[in-house]
């Protein structure tokens, strides 16, 4: 059988063709003002790898923000509903799922069958996203794709409060001002992040093992502050944004 | 006639205004459903509630301290703001310091002929409550009569008290043909019901809903289907939130809110008797608002009574941010739904409320139940 699953994330739209399970087709699009023909570029991106036509996909599930925005799909099903779905699919036995994506964090618990029992979602605030660690790597001057390395050759631990993207983005002015070194300064950035997140997740229960997915996922520095926070072993996809678009598709191999 | 509802909502100022012409009556406004609206009756006086405009607004911030719920800053900014301009009177009974707050704030910078705090008990469940409570509505009445020039017998206040039952009565009617699987009417106009009750003369409300109530024996909200839930917490009459919750796929059925069952739920039942003790005894004896509700938890069971008796899959705790006395009752709350096996949904209301974020939480929410008939 074989399904495909769009998400619709805030920053990126994902496609994923799934043949009998596996992953046959991949892309990523960004989502640009107009979801819809960020979507049908994914859609067609993807089928193009699995070297497949539209008629051949039996249904297509959309999820992430704009889930209601492509006109092509068959069904929707909420960003909780497919992560969850997508990591029982990857790793059955995950039993906490944390997503951390441009805009939102979210922790989901899930039983032994991959129902999810209860899901927490980051409040009105950038703080415990993405987006967060754009506007710290902007104020540290290093390309995003280094704050993670960087973090990782940090010697000690500063306290940093992310309850605020602006405030937090004023303290990183205060310890440029004393001349703290970079790498400690990106640690204090992941620090913080990490501390948003594990509230969140203790919030819903975190029972091991644990997953992280979405882009955040990529970043090592983010991910060695989760570790020590929790102090648990953290599962890692290798495609981490792909496993909503996973889930989508997934869902849509339900009869 | 049951769209009468939404119109009286909308309309509430221009609804008021409009009294006074026709009657030359005067309008008080009140921030809290211990106010004994049975006296005010009896007074002629109509009692209007103060809520909220769910706007964001500038003006409260030198008043009220930011940690104060939400809810207290929107009633004040509404008086701030002149919306409640042809009040002549405001008062509020003991309930909590947040809205107390506004209260005394209103007092203070918006002069009105008549205020005034009714020291409603907090410990209802002393045997002392009822005597204390019938002494100060004694002290009240009086208060009522020098600003009203009127006099209130016993005979008026069997009147006010037969004025508010009927209304209450019919009320708890209309919820009661929302057990049926076939709901007569959606939440929302429920909501709709039950608020603009607070805001119009309840003669003419009690019009209107023996009507309602006739029609809703035959009548089916289109619902069949969605998800049937019930909605928790202090006040709510934000419609934009029920309206996203329903349009996802599921019906509000019951609820526990001061804007909802909390409010009409109980009688006085006059039998003859003393009129203002058997007030007092209402008002002590009433679902109770967190506040009041100590030690012993009455409301949790009268939660979890609803829950089974209306057939609920599911509840949403909507909790007015900052808001102790019932962030105090959420665990205990969840607990004891979970253990009838009622799913819990935890959102947390500002004054405006982010439909689009809290619409992911509702479905995802939604998609849990379905994950039940799959599994």
């Amino acid at each position: 059988m074989i399904t495909a699953g769009i998400d619709c994330g805030a920053k990126n739209v994902r496609a994923v063709i799934l043949m009998d399970g596996r992953v046959a087709g991949k892309a990523s699009v960004p989502a640009g003002m107009d979801a819809a023909s960020g979507a049908e570029k994914a859609f067609d991106a993807a089928l193009k790898e699995a070297g497949i036509a539209r008629t051949d996909v039996s249904k297509i599930v959309s999820t992430g923000a704009g889930k209601n925005e492509p006109r092509f799909t068959n069904d929707v099903v909420t960003e909780v509903g497919a992560d969850a779905r997508g990591i029982h699919q990857l790793y059955p036995e995950v039993r906490t799922v944390i997503d951390v994506g441009a805009e939102e964090g979210r922790a989901i618990r899930l039983d032994a069958r991959g129902k999810v029992v209860d899901f927490a979602i980051n409040e009105k605030c950038a703080a415990g996203a993405g987006a967060f660690t754009e506007a710290m790597a902007r104020a540290l001057e290093v390309p995003l794709e280094e704050l993670g390395a960087l973090s990782l050759a940090s010697t000690q631990a500063i306290p940093m409060n992310a309850q605020c993207t602006v405030f937090a983005e004023s303290e990183v002015v205060s310890l440029v001002h004393r001349k703290t070194p970079k790498p400690d300064m990106a640690r204090a950035i992941h620090d913080a992040i990490a501390d948003r997140i594990a509230s969140m997740a203790r919030r819903v229960g975190i029972e091991e093992k644990v997953a992280l997915i979405g882009g955040v996922s990529r970043n090592v520095g983010f991910v060695k502050s989760l570790r020590d926070e929790l102090g648990i072993e953290i599962i890692l996809h290798t495609d981490p944004e792909f496993v909503g678009a996973i889930g989508a598709a997934v869902v849509a191999t339900d009869q | 006639m049951i769209e009468k509802y939404k119109e009286w909502y909308e309309a509430r100022h221009e609804y008021a205004v409009q009294w006074k012409k026709k009657t030359g009556g005067k309008v008080l406004g009140y921030f809290c459903t211990y106010v004994p609206e049975e006296i005010l009756y009896a007074a002629g006086v109509l009692p209007v509630r103060i809520l909220g405009s769910h706007e964001p607004q500038s003006v409260t911030e030198p008043h009220i301290f930011a940690m104060f719920c939400p809810f207290c800053r929107d009633c004040l900014a509404q008086g701030l703001l002149g919306r409640f301009h042809y009040l002549d009177g405001i008062m509020i009974s003991q309930s909590c310091l947040h809205l107390r707050q506004a209260y005394t704030s209103w007092d203070l910078h918006i002069p009105t002929q008549f205020s005034y705090y009714l020291p409603m008990p907090h410990h209802v469940q002393s045997r002392h409550a009822v005597p204390f409570l019938r002494a100060e509505l004694e002290t009240f009445r009086k208060r009522v009569e020098d600003w009203t020039g009127t006099t209130i017998g016993d005979a008026d206040l069997r009147r006010g008290i037969q004025i508010v039952d009927r209304n209450r009565e019919l009320l708890r009617t209309a919820y009661e043909t929302r057990k049926r699987e076939d709901v007569p009417m959606s939440g929302l106009e429920a909501m709709y019901m039950v608020v603009s009750s607070q805001m119009v003369d309840k003669a003419e409300h009690t019009q209107v809903t023996e009507d309602v109530v006739r029609v809703l024996e035959g009548r089916s909200a289109g619902r069949s289907g969605t998800r049937r839930l019930m909605i928790l917490g202090s006040e709510n009459d934000d419609v934009a939130f029920v309206d996203m919750v329903e349009s996802a796929g599921a019906t509000i059925v019951q609820d526990d809110h001061c804007t909802g069952s909390r409010y009409f739920w109980d009688k006085v039942d006059a039998n003859g008797g003393d009129p203002l003790t058997q007030i007092a005894e209402r008002y002590v004896r009433r679902l109770p608002c967190p506040t009041k509700d100590w030690p012993a938890r009455r409301r949790i069971e009268r939660i979890v009574q609803f829950a089974k008796e209306w057939d609920v899959a599911g509840a949403i705790i909507i909790q007015q941010k900052f808001c102790d006395p019932h962030e105090i009752d959420i665990p205990a709350i969840r607990k004891a739904l979970e253990s009838a096996e009622v799913k819990v949904l935890f959102l947390e209301l500002d004054v405006t409320v982010p439909v689009g974020q809290f619409k992911i939480r509702v479905e995802a929410f939604l998609e849990m139940f379905a994950g039940d008939d799959l599994f």
